[in-house]
Formats: structure tokens, C-alpha cells, sequence
């Protein structure tokens, strides 16, 4: 494989990377969000509400 | 019953976002002038047509709230959290193209990025949809979600010019590959990798979306409980 190959390669292989590091950390971020709202509503006592829906 | 209908469909984007990318790597050949950097196009024009798709979304939603804000808050209530999650949404897949054009372009064209009329409204649409979501999350108040309405429709007007902008001016930006002049166009062998991952990822943002879209409902039933709380607490 010549160095220009090896380059377009690298380069193929990091946009690929990025593009799920982003898609899964917003999921993280989503997740994480989900779970301080459980907390938040037990807290208040509408957690059932929350389930029903 | 629900439970199983969810993970049927998380089910079936997984496959389709496995088969997207053997689609991408194994299936489709290497562009005869670009080699293998032009794979990037695979992810990268689904991320826009995706991020274009939610934006209409979240211009429905604005437009919603605004109708609904006085004869039927539970409505509006309901077109404001589909407006949130369409921009959200729409943000992290537009970041993604954002971010995935650069790197073709820095082995296509040798420079990272060009203020070139396709890349800048590009950008000026990222950051309007930015600007919505800060202002959602720093204000409050009655009229956060009119104002947040509002640059939403204003946001979503900037779609079709981005859409439009290799078309009306000259750009660096490739010309258009589909519904462009005479001569455009792609190979029948990596048509079906760009399809099969377009279907894909519109797959997983609805999923994401719709994700996005409970938990807004969530926090707004959290926000009632909160005000109820404290107005029987005086």
C-alpha cells in the first residue's frame, strides 16, 4: 500500500470514528439525563405518573 | 407489548446499521479517482439528510406550539417537546457532517475547510440550531418557549439555502451528486452502499429522536410536579 493509501485509509477510519463517538455519547448523555429524571421523580412522588405514559 | 415493539425496532436499525457499514467497506468499490476516502461520503450525506429531516420536524413543532399556546397548552406542550427533540437531534447529526466533511476534504482538496457558500450556511444553520438549544437551557420563563419557537422557524428557513447553495453559486463544494445538471449522478455499485446507510441512520435518528422526544415529556410533567410542590408548600 502506497503512503497516499495509507493516509486516505487513516483519515476513512477517523471519520467513521467520530461519527459514532458522537452519535453514542449523545446516547450517554441521554441515558445519564434519563436516570436523574427517575431519581427526580421518586423524589416527588410521580414516578408512576411517569411510567403510565 | 410496547416493550417488545421498541426492541423489535432497535433490533432491526442495529442490523441495518451493521449491514450499512459492510455495505460501505466490503460492498461498494473504491471511487477510481478519489480511492478509499470517498467511503466517507457513506456516512457523511446521510448525517445532512438526516439533520434536514429533523430540522423540518422541529419547524413543525415550533409551528405547532405557536398555534397551540393559547387554545390547547397540553398540545402545545406536546409540539414544543417535538420541536426540542428535532433540534437536538438534528444538532448532533449536522455535527457529525460537520466534522466528517473536513476530514475528506483535507485529503481531497488539501485544506480542511473553505468559506465557500455551501460550508457557511452549513455552519450559520449549526450554530443557529446551537443558539436555540443555549437558549432553552440558560432562560426561562413564559416566554423562553415562544422565543425558542420562533428561532426555530427562523433556523429552518436556512435549510433549503444550504440545500440550494452548490446549486445557486459556485462552490468548492462538490456539485450536486443527485438532482444536479446533466452528468451527475453515482455509479450503480455504490448507489445501494449510500441507500442502505441513508435508510440506516434515518433508522437510528428516529430512534434517538424519539428517545429525546419522552424525555422532554418527562421533564415537563418533573417541571408541573415541581410547580405544584411549591405553590402547596406556601
Amino acid at each position: 500500500m502506497d503512503q497516499a493509501a495509507v493516509l486516505d485509509h487513516q483519515f476513512r477510519v477517523a471519520a467513521y470514528l467520530v461519527t459514532w463517538t458522537i452519535q453514542l455519547g449523545y446516547v450517554l448523555w441521554l441515558t445519564i439525563k434519563w436516570r436523574a429524571q427517575k431519581r427526580e421523580a421518586v423524589r416527588l412522588g410521580i414516578d408512576r405518573s411517569l411510567k403510565s405514559r | 407489548m410496547k416493550k417488545i415493539a421498541v426492541g423489535f425496532y432497535v433490533a432491526v436499525t442495529a442490523v441495518l446499521l451493521f449491514w450499512g457499514y459492510y455495505q460501505a467497506i466490503y460492498v461498494a468499490p473504491n471511487d477510481a479517482l478519489q480511492g478509499e476516502i470517498f467511503r466517507i461520503i457513506y456516512y457523511h450525506v446521510p448525517s445532512f439528510a438526516v439533520a434536514f429531516v429533523f430540522f423540518a420536524v422541529s419547524l413543525i413543532g415550533s409551528l405547532g406550539y405557536l398555534a397551540f399556546r393559547s387554545g390547547n397548552p397540553d398540545r402545545a406542550l406536546i409540539a414544543d417537546a417535538l420541536a426540542l427533540a428535532g433540534a437536538e437531534v438534528g444538532v448532533v447529526f449536522c455535527t457529525v457532517g460537520l466534522t466528517t466533511g473536513p476530514l475528506w476534504a483535507r485529503r481531497a482538496w488539501g485544506i480542511w475547510w473553505t468559506w465557500d457558500a455551501r460550508l457557511t450556511t452549513t455552519l450559520v444553520l449549526w450554530l443557529i440550531y446551537v443558539s436555540y438549544l443555549l437558549m432553552r437551557r440558560f432562560s426561562a420563563g413564559p416566554q423562553m418557549r415562544t422565543l425558542a419557537a420562533v428561532l426555530g422557524i427562523f433556523g429552518a428557513l436556512d435549510v433549503p439555502i444550504v440545500y440550494m447553495a452548490n446549486r445557486w453559486w459556485r462552490t468548492q463544494h462538490p456539485a450536486p451528486v443527485f438532482g444536479g445538471a446533466e452528468g451527475s449522478g453515482m455509479d450503480a455499485s455504490m448507489v445501494g452502499a449510500l441507500m442502505w446507510n441513508m435508510l440506516a441512520w434515518f433508522a437510528w435518528g428516529v430512534l434517538i429522536l424519539g428517545i429525546r422526544f419522552v424525555v422532554e415529556r418527562h421533564q415537563q410533567r418533573i417541571a408541573a410536579a415541581e410547580a405544584q410542590a411549591a405553590l402547596e408548600a406556601r
